[in-house]
Order: structure tokens, then sequence, then C-alpha cells
């Protein structure tokens, strides 16, 4: 710190970047040194209005000299003849100019609003984002190039404020589910409308085949995320509503990679990584196992008061049957170290006429979980073309080939693995004497012989084009038409050989083929005109939108060989023949109008008209209006003093949206085929009609303000919103006497409201940088209303876990209250009782339940709240150094207040069907009168239900803090590079998934198996995430 | 301002008047499947519509059959917990599935549905129309007639539910005039139905015949005697129908299903399977084995015994009527045998029963006439039985009647309806599971009902 000449506004700024960040700043320049052969330049530095700029750097490249200007903007610096200038200022573009060019003394410095002049992609179009009413957030390709991701949902993770990630598993390839600003809808879907690169995509390509595991592919699966340019998540009514009837889940609009002008530049991106498993859980080794069976047996006895021991079963006791005799670590054996590599390559570039980006890429992917792979090959071309010049023409077309070598994980049907590898007795023998699997034993299949010998095979082609053109009719009018289409065919293969079934010879196979196919057509006019200060812009366009669908499937069922697996080779195709086709179609009206004052005061207004084919006759067209507004009051005149911020905006918007999503037909009734008899083909009435049927109406309110300090040094992004939910699509139940189980209507009301912070500051911006990168969103569910004829009891249960009340979250968990275990039979002194006013007595050992009706026994009136899903509020912090040639990239990601129903604890901690438990249950249990514990005694059969109740014991608090990636890297000095003609040459080693600060006790918090929204927050054993080393390169030709 | 081609604004204007195709666009009709407006338009929707009343019967019987049959009565035991022991042990809650009347209600409406637009494809009095409608109506009568049996006084409804709006909380209505409707539907599937398919189908879909049949039975249930025997009288004469000729034919009728002695069935194949294996036939798990009582019960040399359960085991663990003789739990076959609701020798009893229930010398002797050819074929000595030797036997000729009909017809869903109507059920299970209270005879109505319909209560017993 040499250098204190500061003026006062320079210290205020200085003090404020103190304060704020507890860092000072570094000036390390030095304005001395001088030798006989330099010439003295001076001059002053202005901005664009003439104003002089003081505190601008200017350096003498490639020697040690610099200085900076004074209050008046002057500087005066000896420097060699032949050298260059560089004059650096924050809020201030860099300019670089030879001595020769300063003779004039004076040197024009460019206000540098590049974050603010940033353009952002809307609806049908782009925006400054300095214009931006409503409230969007976007990441653009830089920082997905910091992370080494490989699907494009992952890369939104704790990035954007407002969006929740929620991992459903680890699995390659499996889809992730995303909310944006909290789930709207119960039955109808919460995914976002994805948008790529202006054409509403198909995402309800999810698997056909999903026996026990609820969990699809990602939709989004067909793009490499090295394609991406930008990601832009339309969180408000203001900026999605333009999408109407499909947005009220939000809008994520991606962008994909455009050449420029210029030659062609070559990039080659490649990175190898090793995934393990993040963590183990306890198991009981086989001597421990049996010693905990028989006490389970002892303690039924006393329980049952029997005076002849219970005989124990001879899977138990008889170590020398070759089938029992095992001592496996079932997790050892299935999970092992993954390996992956990726590849791509992107060639853009352009003449004056035309610009391309093409592209390709490879991903071969495998899972912690024995033989689970996914490959995935991309191929993309943009090219656009300037035909004459006021018409341009272009495509995008790309195709995507990925083959996903799946493992039923989750759930608990008998293919599923990770409960059964958790559960699975130790003493059970790997294979028989002769080295082949036992895949049946007591109900329990083996689980590495399901994921060796089974098949589930899925293969996914996609095809996707778009071919637009854009006409300039002057300087303000252009209008734009395009036609997309995308196709995907996806073909699912699934075998079980006999090995695994518990009939002799009877192995099944499956086979599924599916057709989706969207065309789109959007057409649009934009106009955008200034008249003086006045800024006019407005949109107003047409679009339609056909999606069909087919699926072709075969069961067969006792094959001849285990070989042959392809569905010839079956004895016998079995009930499952599927053939069916449905499709629908939209059309829509879309106009928007803008207006601005100086761009101080903004104003924008849209409306969507939306006509579906899904909607109720009566009801068949639906209007999405909004408005919003802005007020730049950093422009005020009041506002001069405020000189440290650079920009504030504040925003109001209010607007609605829509959710289609309902099934295809469901307003013009069903009746469905396949009601056959024999081989009389049979139709049967499946639902009534409801004309009035319609979409779910969001109304959302929504007040942001930006603010800017500093010159860009830090920003502020805060967000607060009311999202309101009505006319929710709920299948109302009907007595069954109607012959309909139930209907469709729009009843119920949700509501979400929440608060987002988003900070970004740069702390330091010399050679030494670092910048950080904060956000953190609030979100607070609430169900409004629910129809008065779907409550039992005031709620509605769904599934094993939850129930959907009004005035509770979606995602409320419902069950008994743990309360602790007697330690003495004595302390049970109300003498409470098991399931009725006889039932035995609660003793030592048992679980002492919270008895919520007081009427002196637990029975089902005794559950009660136990927890809920919703995350009180959830965020990432990102922070980037760098020095010189090395930088360093830590992202890290925290959720918290939410619960985790750990049904996979319950198995572990229940010796049901002679599951294998935890150690600590083993360690834990209640052996004799007074001891004090959370574990009960352990009962064969669990004639207590100490376990089996659905119970508080199970709820554990899903808060985490996780250490997401830590990216280290280095550039190689240009110089050295350029000698092997290289542009540029970057290494890199990274790790995902570090560490995570939790206090859940499973695998790991980032978990959710049931896809339904209705019950979110279960961990019924699903695919565990894992941490991956990864090794990467990216060479610029 | 740059040159513009100006038909280029024209091309914009034609792609913007695409808008004008946006009805056409939008007006998507289901393709694998018909929407409400689109069925019942023409006759051969209207076949496909009956046979979709027929596919919601095969759900109906597929397990139910024999809980509402015979889990309540003494011909059978269990080691399965969960609602086979309830049943048995007379501890029926509204949980267990066999108080659903779900899939009965289901059938009647897509029956109403048939009725009320069938006629509208055909021209008035159309023979194949009136048939087809015949047929709804007999399964109709047929759903009824369980719901009678099984619940007392149920919801009456004969018209299909179309739209929002219509009456969907209904109440009960009495028993005996559900029963007036049963029967009103029955003749008039008596009169339209045709006299026979000349087909498999006339084992597996209502035609005179078994219209009749169906009668029967309900006559039987309200104590009709002498239209009873008169409408018994029809089918015994009905060319259709004839005994299986020996105890290998009788075997067949149960495993092979279609046998001439077959009166109505509800059909199963390959791929559409039924609850047998799971009722009668899965190894030690399976749901029903004999019990003790009814294995003692049989005469000396009754051939049928070796048919009807598994003779190798003192404690069998299967039963082999239906999956046939010696059936094996580690062979994986399909449970795709037809379910015999109405057989030959179930009617001739019946007859035989109100013959004797209306009396005197002439009648008694007939009634047990009908009986012989079934013993005979039992090899059951003697194959007609005089009045005094069923009295000294069976008591009287009525159990002696039920009796044959216990052993006869066992497994098939008769014995506890046999109980019920002739007032047994308390005597005959009171000492097996303390069955005392008549109103205890019905069945709970399911919580899945009540809940979803304020205007049906709880039956008395349950509540």
């Amino acid at each position: 710190m040499n250098y204190f000449n500061l003026n006062k506004q320079k210290l205020l700024i200085s003090f404020c970047i103190c304060i704020i960040f507890s860092i000072s700043q570094a000036f390390t320049n030095s304005a001395v040194a001088q030798t006989s052969q330099n010439v003295t330049v001076s001059g002053i530095v202005t901005d664009e209005n003439n104003v002089p700029v003081m505190g601008v750097n200017v350096v003498a490249i490639g020697e040690k000299k610099a200085c900076i200007t004074d209050s008046k903007g002057f500087f005066t610096i000896q420097v060699a003849k032949n050298r260059i200038l560089a004059f650096s200022c924050l809020g201030y573009k860099t300019k670089e100019l030879s001595v020769t060019e300063l003779s004039s003394g004076k040197v024009i410095l460019q206000e540098d609003a590049s974050l603010l002049d940033e353009l952002v992609v809307v609806g049908y179009g782009t925006k400054r984002k300095r214009d931006l009413t409503g409230s969007i957030a976007s990441i653009n390709s830089k920082e997905l190039e910091n992370s080494p991701i490989k699907d494009v949902m992952t890369a939104m993770q704790g990035k954007v404020a407002g969006v929740q990630i929620l991992s459903s598993d680890g699995a390659p390839g499996s889809s992730i589910q995303i909310r944006v600003r909290g789930a709207s809808s119960l039955n109808s879907g919460n995914t976002p409308l994805y948008v790529v690169d202006g054409i509403p995509i198909e995402t309800t390509t999810t698997s056909l085949l999903n026996v026990d595991d609820e969990h699809g592919l990602s939709p989004l699966a067909f793009l490499s995320p090295g394609d991406i340019e930008s990601i832009e998540v339309l969180k408000d009514a203001a900026s999605s509503s333009i999408y109407g009837s499909r947005a009220a889940n939000g809008v994520v609009l991606i962008t994909t990679k455009r050449g420029k002008e210029g030659r062609a530049k070559i990039s080659v991106n490649t990175s190898y990584g090793v995934s393990n498993i993040t963590r183990r859980l306890s198991v009981l080794n086989s001597k421990q196992w049996r010693e905990f069976i028989i006490e389970g047996y002892r303690n039924y006895d006393t329980h049952m008061g029997l005076t002849k021991e219970t005989a124990i079963s001879n899977t138990v006791v008889d170590s020398l049957c070759p089938l029992n005799a095992g001592d496996e670590d079932w997790q050892s054996l299935m999970y092992n170290a993954a390996y992956e590599k990726q590849f791509g390559i992107n060639i853009a570039g352009g003449t004056k006429n035309m610009r391309y980006s093409l592209s390709t890429s490879y991903l071969d992917q495998e899972g912690i979980i024995r033989n689970s792979k996914y490959k995935r090959f991309t191929s993309r071309a943009n090219t656009e073309y300037d035909a004459t010049d006021y018409i341009k023409v272009g495509t995008n077309v790309s195709y995507t080939r990925s083959t996903n070598d799946r493992i039923s994980a989750g759930g608990m049907g008998n293919r599923s693995m990770v409960v059964a590898l958790l559960t699975r007795p130790p003493t059970y023998a790997l294979s028989y004497p002769d080295g082949s699997y036992l895949g049946y034993l007591n109900g329990k299949r083996n689980p590495i012989a399901l994921a060796e010998e089974c098949l589930h095979l899925n293969t996914s082609n996609r095809v996707n084009a778009n071919e637009y053109i854009e006409i300039s009719f002057t300087d303000w009018l252009k209008f734009k038409s395009s036609l997309s289409i995308d196709f995907e065919a996806m073909k699912e293969d699934e075998f079980f050989p006999t090995t695994v079934d518990y009939r002799v010879g009877y192995n099944t196979g499956a086979v599924r083929v599916a057709e989706y196919f969207t065309w789109a057509n959007e057409n649009y006019f934009t106009y955008n005109q200034s008249f003086g200060n006045h800024h006019v812009g407005g949109l107003l366009g047409f679009s339609q939108q056909e999606w069909k669908t087919d699926v072709t499937g075969l069961n067969g069922l006792t094959f001849a060989s285990d070989d042959i697996r392809t569905l010839n080779g079956a004895g016998t195709i079995s009930g499952q023949e599927v053939n069916v086709a449905y499709g629908h179609a939209l059309a829509s009206f879309f106009g928007r109008f803008s207006y601005d004052y100086k761009g101080k005061y903004l104003f924008e207004a849209n409306l969507r008209a939306d006509g579906s084919s899904r909607f109720g006759k009566n009801n068949k067209f639906g209007y999405f209006p909004s408005a919003s507004a802005a007020w730049r009051f950093s422009d005020e005149k009041w506002f001069k003093p405020f000189k440290f911020v650079n920009d504030a905006k504040l925003r109001l918007s209010i607007g609605q949206t829509g959710n289609e999503a309902i099934d295809n037909y469901t307003s013009q009734g069903t009746f469905l085929t396949g009601k056959n008899y024999l081989t009389n083909p049979g139709v049967a009435p499946y639902q009534m009609p409801n004309a009035d049927l319609s979409w779910e109406t969001t109304t959302q309110y929504n007040l942001g303000l930006d603010l800017s300090f500093f010159y860009g040094r830090l920003d502020f992004i805060f967000d607060a919103y009311i999202k309101n939910t009505s006319d929710l699509l709920y299948d109302v139940p009907m007595p069954n006497t109607t012959g309909f189980a139930s209907v469709i209507n729009n009843v119920g009301e949700i509501q979400n409201k929440g608060l987002e912070f988003s900070v970004n500051t740069k702390n330091f911006v010399k050679e030494f940088k670092w910048s950080t990168n904060f956000n953190i969103s609030f979100n607070s569910n609430k169900v409004l209303s629910l129809p008065k004829n779907v409550l039992v009891n005031g709620y509605i249960q769904n599934g094993s876990f939850h129930i959907l009340k009004e005035g509770e979250p979606v995602g409320t968990f419902f069950g008994y209250k743990y309360k602790g275990i007697y330690a003495y039979d004595t302390d049970n002194a109300n003498q409470l009782k098991h399931l009725t006013s006889t039932g035995k007595v609660f003793k030592g050992g048992d679980v002492i339940w919270e008895d919520i009706d007081k009427n002196g026994y637990i029975d089902q009136n005794d559950r009660t709240i136990i927890g809920n899903a919703q995350p009180l509020f959830t965020g990432g912090l990102t922070n980037e150094f760098s020095y010189k040639n090395f930088s360093l990239n830590l992202f890290l990601q925290f959720c918290y207040g939410n619960d985790i129903y750990n049904n996979v604890d319950y198995y572990r901690n229940s010796i049901f069907s002679y599951n294998n438990v935890s150690t600590e249950f083993y360690y834990n249990a209640w052996r004799k009168q007074g001891d004090i514990t959370e574990y009960p005694k352990v009962v064969r059969n669990d004639p207590m239900q100490n376990e089996a109740r659905v119970q508080s014991r199970w709820v554990e608090d899903g808060s985490y803090l996780k250490v997401k990636t830590l990216t280290f890297a280095y550039d190689f000095p240009r110089k050295m590079i350029e000698k092997i003609k290289l542009q540029n040459l970057r290494l890199y080693v990274s790790g995902s998934n570090l560490l995570t600060f939790t206090n859940y006790s499973g695998y790991d918090p980032d978990v959710n198996t049931l896809s339904s929204s209705l019950r979110q927050g279960v961990d019924y054993g699903s695919y565990p995430q894992s941490r991956t080393f990864m090794f990467g390169l990216n060479i610029g030709f | 301002m740059k040159k513009i081609n100006y038909n280029i604004f024209i091309l914009g204007l034609a792609l913007l008047s695409l808008s004008s195709c946006v009805n056409s666009l939008l007006d998507k009709k289901p393709i694998s499947s018909f929407s409400a407006e689109s069925f019942y338009k023409n006759q051969d929707q209207a076949k496909a519509g009956v046979y979709g009343i027929y596919n919601s019967l095969q759900s109906t019987m597929h397990t139910n059959f024999s809980f509402w049959g015979e889990g309540r009565a003494d011909n059978v035991k269990t080691k399965h917990a969960g609602e086979p022991t309830f049943l048995l042990n007379n501890t029926l809650t509204a949980s267990i599935s066999s108080a659903d009347w779900t899939n009965l209600y289901t059938t009647i409406s897509r029956a109403n549905y048939a009725i009320k637009n069938i006629p509208g494809v055909f021209s008035e009095g159309d023979a194949t129309g009136n048939q087809l409608v015949g047929q709804a109506k007999a399964i109709r009568a047929l759903s009824y007639f369980y719901l009678v049996r099984i619940w007392g006084d149920v919801p009456l409804i004969l018209e299909p539910y179309t739209q929002a709006g219509q009456d969907i909380f209904v109440s009960r209505t009495n028993s005996e005039l559900v029963l007036d409707q049963v029967e009103a539907d029955l003749k008039f599937a008596v009169v339209n139905c045709v006299e026979k398919f000349n087909s498999t189908n006339d084992r597996i879909m209502f035609n005179k015949g078994s219209a009749n049949a169906l009668l029967v039975q309900v006559y039987m249930w309200r104590k009709k005697y002498t239209e009873a025997i008169a409408a018994a009288d029809l089918v015994i004469s009905n060319p259709l129908y004839s005994l299986a000729v020996d105890m290998v034919a009788w075997g067949k009728m149960f495993s092979d299903s279609y046998s001439n002695e077959s009166i109505f069935e509800v059909g199963y194949n390959e791929t559409q399977t039924n609850g047998l294996r799971v009722l009668y036939a899965i190894g030690s798990d399976s749901h029903y084995t004999p019990s003790l009582n009814f294995m003692a019960s049989f005469e000396a040399g009754d051939l049928r015994r070796a048919y009807i359960y598994d003779v190798t085991q003192a404690d069998p663990k299967a039963i082999w009527k239906y999956l046939g003789k010696g059936v094996s739990d580690q062979i994986a076959t399909t449970s795709k045998q037809n379910i015999i609701l109405i057989r030959l020798a179930d009617i001739m009893m019946l007859k035989a029963e109100a013959l004797n229930k209306m009396g005197g010398t002439t009648n008694v002797t007939n009634a047990l006439k009908l009986l012989e050819p079934i013993r005979k074929r039992a090899g059951i000595t003697p194959n007609l039985l005089t009045e005094a030797q069923a009295i000294s036997m069976y008591g009287s000729v009525e159990n002696a009647i039920l009796h044959e009909r216990s052993i006869e017809l066992c497994y098939e869903g008769h014995r506890w309806f046999d109980l019920v109507r002739t007032g047994k059920a308390i005597s005959t299970m009171g000492p097996i599971n303390g069955l005392s209270n008549a109103k205890n005879l019905i069945w709970p109505i399911s919580t899945t009902t009540i809940d979803k319909n304020p205007n049906i209560t709880q039956n008395e017993f349950y509540r």
C-alpha cells in the first residue's frame, strides 16, 4: 500500500468494500522508475460525457510501470516509445492505446455496463438485463464450463435462487426433479416448461418399464452441457405468462451455442473420472446376525408367554448348509468404483454472411452399482445464413443416441436392490458351490444376481431440428417464423432369467418401443422503436404445436433359454400386449407491449391465449395476462448522492399462468378398449366427460429489487413472491355405485410464497481474483383448500407416509409419535395398550407412543403430523479464485429445514422376515429392565408394532451443506502454447460431492425416491449418490 | 430504408393465416380409445359394449365368488391370515376386500350404458339388438342378485352416469324391490336372448337357458317354489344341457370348462386369469383347504373325493377341483379355468329342493329321483334314496339334498348361500365360529363406500 491520495469517493468505495467483504483493496501499482530511452506521456482520461475519470490505472504493457489518474483525470508516465498503455478502471471498459495514438493526450473510456447490458434470453426474444421488469435468473456457459457436469439439470442445482433441484437418485442418466418456486400442483406435474432455442420440447419421455423404481430418465439427456450457451429460468408470471398454459411451473429457456464471424475455433474437451459411494451403512456379520435373530425368537416366546421355545428356522441356525453358510458384506459386493469418460469437440466460426457451430460429444459413464452404465452420443449443427441483407435463415439440428443399462434400485419390490443389500442376511451364500449365483432364497432375491444377470436396457434416439427465417422489414419491424420437429424413438428391453425366480424354469421378458413426435410452428412480429427518450416494443404472434405418441410392446414368459432374451424366444406371450397411440395439440396467440422512458420507467404487458385439445369444450381457450413495471430510481436526481450505487431498480409484476398437464382426452370422457371377454373385443366406460375441465391457474405477484454497487463489484438481486394456484386438477372420488372411481375436476388451492436473495461480488479483481456468488431462497408452501368430499377425518392420505391437509404444506408426514423406550415395565404407569382397549400392555423395551386421543390404547387415531418434506431454505455459494494461470472454483450447496422419512431405516431396524439390521440396533437394543436406550427390544414378528408403525423415529432432519464441487484448473501460458499453435490449453482436476455435512443417517440427504410431488421426501432406498474425482483437459485451436 | 420485396410480407401474412385451422388442430379425438361422444354409435360397438360387461364380471368373480360363496361356510379351512381368516372366524370388518362392492357396481354401470344405448343403434324390435340388451340385463340381474344376498338392501341404479349433475349420493333400496327388478330383467332376457349361440359361447354368455337357470336360483332365494320348478323344467328339458356322463367327464367339467353340464360359467384364459390358483392350490399358502367336517361328510365310496382334493395327504394342501387332479405348485400353470356359476346338477337339485318344499309323497319321491343320476355318477349306493333312507341318514329330505349339494357343488360358491337360504347358517356355523345373529348374515359395507357417500350407513350389526 503505497498509494494514499484517494479522494472521498474512492475512499467511500474502498471503505464499503472493506466493510462488506472484510477485504482491503490492494493497489500494487508503482508510478516510479524511468530510464533515459523513455518518453513522457501525459493526458486526461474522461468518460463519454467528457467528465474526467480519476483512479484509472495506466499500465505500460510489458514494463513494470503504472500510474493512476488524479481527480482531474490527469496522468503522466514515462515509457519506451513503442509501448502500449492500458487504461483500466472499474466500471469502464479497458482501453489499450499505443504511445503514438496518445498524441492528442485525450483518452475517452467507455462505461462498462457489460453486466447490465448483457442480453438475457426471454420468451420470444432477448432483452438487456437492465431492462428486465420480471424475475429471470440466468446461467451462462462460463459457469457451466467450470463444473464437471454431465447433464443440464444438475448444472442448475444450487446456482439459481428460487429453483430447487431434487435429485431423485444417483443413477447415471436418471431424471432430476425441478421445482421453480415450490410445488404448485398436486396431480398435474411440477416440471417447468423447457424451451430449447425457442422451441418448447417434449419432456414426458420417461421410461415405460418401471416395475419397482418410480423414476424415469432425464428428459434433457439429449443436450450435451458443452453445447449450452445459456440457461434462463423465468420465475415470475410477468416473464413466463407469454408461455401461457404451460408456464405455471416456471419456464426454463436453454440456448445452444452459435458461431461468430471469424476463423474457425476448434475446442476439444475431454475428461476422465472415477466415482465411489460416499458412505456405507452398518450391517451385522453372520455371527452377530444369528445371535440377534435368536434373541428375537426368545423375546417372542417371552412376549407370547410360551413355555416351549419356538423352533428356530434352519435358515438361521443351519450353518452347514451351503446356502446359509456365507458371511457376505453385500454392500462391498455391489458397490464398486465407477469410471467415466467424456469427450467433446466443437468447431465454430463464420464468414460475413454465415455462422456455424458444429459439435459432437461422447459420454461413457458407469454407475457405482454393478452393471449400471450410461452412454450418450450427441451431435449438433447450428448454422445461420444471411440470405439477403434483410433475410436470415438458419437451422439447428441435433441428434442424440443414448443407451442406459438400468438397475432397479429403489423401492421395496422384490427386484429392488438397495434395501436388499442392507437387509439381506449375511449368511445367505452369494453363489452355489458350483459358482453359479444363488438366485432366490426364502422370499429374497440375490441382488448381485439381479444386477449381473438381469437386463434392463433403455435405448433412445432423438432428433431435434429447427428451421427458421427472420425478415427485417425495417430497422424496427421484424418477422420470424420457425418450424421444428422433435422426434424420439425409445426402446426398452427387460429380461429376468430363471436364476432369479423362485419358480423352476420361469423367466420373463418385456419389450417396449415408443415414438414421441412433436412439431411446432411459431410465427411472430417484433417491433422496437425509439422516439427520443421513449422506447416502445411489441410482439404479436401465433404458434401451434402438436404431440403424438405411439407405444408398442409385448411381454413374454417361459423362454426356452436364458440365453435368448428377445421375445421370439418366449414360450408364451403374456397379458400386456400394448399398442396405443395418443396425442394432443395447442394453438396459441400471444402478444407483448413494452414501453420505457429513458430506461428509468419501464413497463411491460403480455397476453397469451392458449387453445388446447385437452380442455373441455366449454373452456377451449385460456387467457393468461401479465403486467410488470420497473423503476430505475438510481437515475432519479435525488439519487445522485449515492454514488456508490450504480444501478438500482425496483420491479413489480403480476400475472397469470396455467398448467395444462391434464390427460389428453380426459375432458371428452373415455371408453377404454381392451376390456375384452376372452377373444371377444370389449369396450367399457372409463371416465365421465367433463366439458368444463380446464387448466390450473396460478396467479403470481412479484416484487423485486436489483442493486449494483461499486461499478459492478457487488450485485444484489432480491425477489419476493406470492403464488396462488387455484382450480387444481384433482381426481375427485365418486361413490363406487356410479361405476367410476373418480372424476377429474378443478378444485382446491395451493399457495407458495417466498423470498429470494442473490449476491454476486468481485472481491478481488487484480492479478489475484476472487469472486463470490451466493443465493438463498425461502419458500413456504401451504394447501389452502381441498374438496370437502375427498377428505376422510379432515385429510387425504397419500401412500403410507403422507397426508394432504388444509393449512399444511404438500409433503406432510403423518404417523405415530415415538417418545422413547420404556426402561421398566412399570414405566408404563397408565397401562397404555396396543391397538384396542383389551390389547396387550406395552412393557419395558417397547416404544413409548404418544396417545393423542388419550383413550388408553394406540390405534390409528393416534397418528399425527410428524414432519414435512419442504425445506425452509435452499441455496448455494460459489467462490472462484484465480491467480495468474491458476484458478480454483469451490461450490457449496445447502438445504435446510426439510425432513426425510427414512424408510430404509425402518428396514434396517427391524428383523421382519430375517432382515439384517444396523449395528446400532444390535448393540443398543433394549435387553433387560432398566436399560435406557433408543432402540426397542428385538421381537420376532414385531407383535407390538414397535417397528412397523409409520413413526417419527424414522423422520430425520434432511438439512445439509455439501461441498458439491471443487475444481482446480491451470491454463498454460499463451506464449508457451502458441508455439504449438494452440489458443488455449487448460488442465483441471475436479471433485464432486466431496463432503456432506448432515445429521441424516442414510446414504445421502439429497434423496427423493418417490416421484410424485405428493409423496416428496421419502428415502426408499434410492440409487446412492457418489463422490467423483475427475481429470480433464480443454484444448482450443 | 432497405429495399423490401413485399412478397415476403405476404408470406408472413400467409403464415399467420395458418391460425385459421386452429379448430381442426384442436379437435383431437382419442386414437386408442373412444370418447364419450364417439361410442355406442354402431352395431359392432354395441357388441363390444356387451363384451365389456362380461369383462367386468371376470374381475368381479375373480376371487370373490369363493370369498362370498364359500368363505363363511363350513366346507373350507384356512391357514391364511387376513381375508380368509376374517371370513371363517366371522370377524368381518368394513375394510376386508369382499365387503367392497365396487366391481359389482362397475358391472352394473357398464350394463346400464349398454341397456340405454344399444336400442339406439338398432332399428326398433331388432332381434340382435334385443338379445344384446337381454344379455346386459341378465348380467345386471346376476350382479344385483349377488348384491342383495351379500349386503341386503342396496342402491338400485338402472341409468348410466354420463355427466356431472346426476345424483351420485344414492340411498339404499329395499332388497325385495331390487329382487323384483332382478326378476324383471331376467324375464326380459328369457324372452329376448338367443336360444343358443351354437358355440362355446353358450356356456359363457347369457342365452335363454342360462337366463332361466339364473331365474331358478333367484326364485329359490325368494322361496317362490312353483315358479322355480317351472323355470327349472325349462332348463332341464333344454337340449343344450346334459349331465357329465362319468367321473372323468365330471373332473374335466372344471379343469377343461365348456362342458355340456355347464349352464353359465365366467370365461377365463391364459391371459385373463382368475384367483382359483391362489384360492385353492398354491402349496402351503393356498387360501383354502378342505375342512375336516367336509372330508368326513362323504358317503362311503364317493368317487368325487379324489377329484375334489389332494387325497394323497392326510392334511391336504390343495383343492384339486378346477385346477385338476394332481395339480402341483411346482408347475407354473396359469389360473385359467372358467368359474362355473350355474350348472345342470345345481338346477336339478334346486328343483328337488323346491319339490320337497311343496311337499306330498309324489313331490318328495320326484325330488329324490332328481338326485339319483348325480349319486349314481359319483358311485354312491344306493343311487336312489328313499325318503326313509334320506331321513335316517340326514334327518330330513331337505338335509339330504343340501348334503348332496354340499359335496357335488363344493367350492363352486354355493355353500354359504345355501345355508342362508335354507335358514341353516346359524345352526351350522354357530358351533364353528360363534355365528349367532341373523343380522350378521349379511356383510358389512366397505369403508370405501361409506366414506364416499354420506347417504349410505353401515349395516346394523357392524356399526
